[in-house]
């Protein structure tokens, strides 16, 4: 435990003052104030409530940003040989990768809570209409599953960058990983059985955020995204570790 | 105290290491040479844990590294070939972080971390940035790493590549020092400098032990000639192959 909070503190440190770090995060709250002004003006007078609206607007460009986020981790690591000196440290494989995913995390926890100044703070503070219509809870419950999202993001980004020396070849495997294959696995299943397209009409990763920030809440889910950030935190320190068997 | 017993290690279908063995005694510095490709690096690398051997054993104070490879790893300092840093880092910074990530007691970083840089001459830049450091001073940094949790065993790579004349003689007293409590294995090809505080050269040659010799059993010039000798041989020997 002691290691893990040494490691993500170095982390959390070296993500402060990295330029892999700096313009992504603003790229990050641009691209998502610019699609939540977009979904706002295109829902205007709907159903929508403000932090489902938040919630989708933020939900597609997390893979993004934890995928370049997550790139340096180990990457940068191999490509110094800074990963020698971490693996002769007396640590497990598993807290060094759980130290390096939290970092990342926390991170993206950081950038998203960011992004909610503008439907928290801003918007209430122009309008009287939407003042009334801001619930702290609703908005909880949308971090959370953005959150939950966020760490299979960071637990696929973090396991791929163990296998390159390059970060950006890292970060486009793993864009490939989060962004790629739960849209191929969509469109195939559109595509063999057209009859789903009546009942699911958004990606399924937008419907979760949307059932969340209107508080239907499903244990299902939230099992779903932790089972998948373990199971690639799991690979990830297996890959380390097998780093020892040829170098 | 460092067992190492008929180690063999492969990169595929090559085999770097083939049926090393030999024992470190606490107190004892030993010098692996041997011209490049010889397998000193790997060595070191799998007495590092670094790497896992084909076959063979390593042992450290009767710690087997596959069986209980934290406590082995506690063990040991390591100093690396090409000494990696955090460049971002400033050396002090640098040096409580690796002490931290090494598991020491939070009362008893900074006393360590002060005589580690006093003992490899670091006061005077503790608060610039590693990325700032010349050659020399990274890898006196390295060795402050290496030695900071006082090791059993002391594994250094290429030591005194990148030092000028005075940091090696400084390096070798500390080395002597830490050589009081810990196995100490250098791996290098300074030969002459070595020869004045290495207890005994081990010569690698084609990832076999080639010829083992105690310093203390050869005049200082006799031993050189023969080290030199050997070196050639084996360099020509696998030129040829």
């Amino acid at each position: 435990m002691r290691a893990v909070q040494v490691i993500w503190l170095r982390e959390v440190r070296a993500f402060r003052g990295a330029f892999s770090c700096g313009v992504p995060v603003a790229a990050f709250l641009a691209v998502c104030g610019w699609t939540f002004a977009m979904m706002l003006r295109r829902n205007e007078g709907s159903v929508l409530q403000l932090q489902s609206v938040w919630g989708l607007s933020v939900a597609p460009w997390l893979p993004i940003l934890s995928a370049v986020l997550t790139m340096r981790l180990f990457a940068e690591e191999r490509a110094t040989g800074m990963i020698d000196l971490l693996m002769v440290a007396p640590i497990r494989e598993r807290s060094l990768v759980v130290g390096k995913f939290l970092s990342a995390l926390t991170v993206v926890g950081f950038t998203v809570g960011l992004s909610l100044a503008v439907p928290l703070l801003v918007l209430p503070s122009q309008s009287a209409q939407v003042q009334g219509g801001v619930r702290v809870a609703a908005f909880a419950a949308t971090f959370f599953i953005l959150m939950l999202q966020a760490s299979a993001w960071c637990a696929a980004g973090t396991m791929v960058s163990v296998f390159f020396r390059h970060q950006a070849a890292a970060a486009v495997s793993s864009l490939l990983l989060c962004s790629g294959m739960p849209m191929v696995v969509y469109m195939a299943i559109l595509s063999w059985v057209p009859s789903v397209r009546a009942n699911v009409a958004w990606m399924p990763l937008l419907v979760h955020v949307y059932d969340f920030s209107t508080g239907l809440f499903s244990t299902a889910v939230m099992a779903l995204y932790a089972v998948a950030a373990v199971f690639f935190l799991f690979v990830c320190s297996k890959a380390l570790a097998c780093l020892r068997l040829k170098g | 105290m460092l067992e190492i017993d008929q180690l063999s290690f492969s990169y595929g279908t090559r085999k770097v290491l083939d049926g090393v063995s030999f024992d470190v005694a606490p107190g004892e510095i030993v010098a692996l040479t041997g011209p490049n490709g010889a397998g000193k690096t790997t060595l070191l690398k799998v007495l590092a844990c670094l790497l896992m051997q084909d076959s063979g054993r390593v042992r450290l104070d009767q710690i087997d590294p596959l069986v209980r490879p934290i406590k082995y790893r506690r063990g040991i300092g390591y100093l690396s070939e090409e000494c990696p840093l955090y460049v971002e880092m400033r050396v002090e910074e640098y040096l409580i972080y690796r002490l931290r990530l090494k598991g020491e007691r939070h009362l008893r970083v900074r006393r360590r971390v002060a005589e580690a840089m006093e003992l490899c001459g670091l006061e005077a830049v503790a608060q610039t940035h590693l990325g700032r450091l010349s050659q020399g001073y990274r890898k006196r940094v390295g060795l402050a790493d290496a030695l900071i949790l006082h090791p059993k065993l002391l594994l250094l790579d290429d030591l005194l590549a990148g030092l000028d004349v005075g940091q090696r003689k400084k390096t070798a007293a500390v080395l002597s020092s830490a050589s009081s409590r810990a196995a100490v294995v250098v791996a290098g090809h300074e030969i002459w400098e070595m020869l004045t505080w290495c207890t005994r050269f081990v010569v690698l040659k084609a990832g076999r032990v080639a010829a083992m010799y105690r310093t203390s059993d050869y005049a200082k010039a006799e031993l050189a000639r023969m080290l030199e000798a050997q070196v050639t041989s084996a360099a020509e020997e696998e030129d040829e192959a």
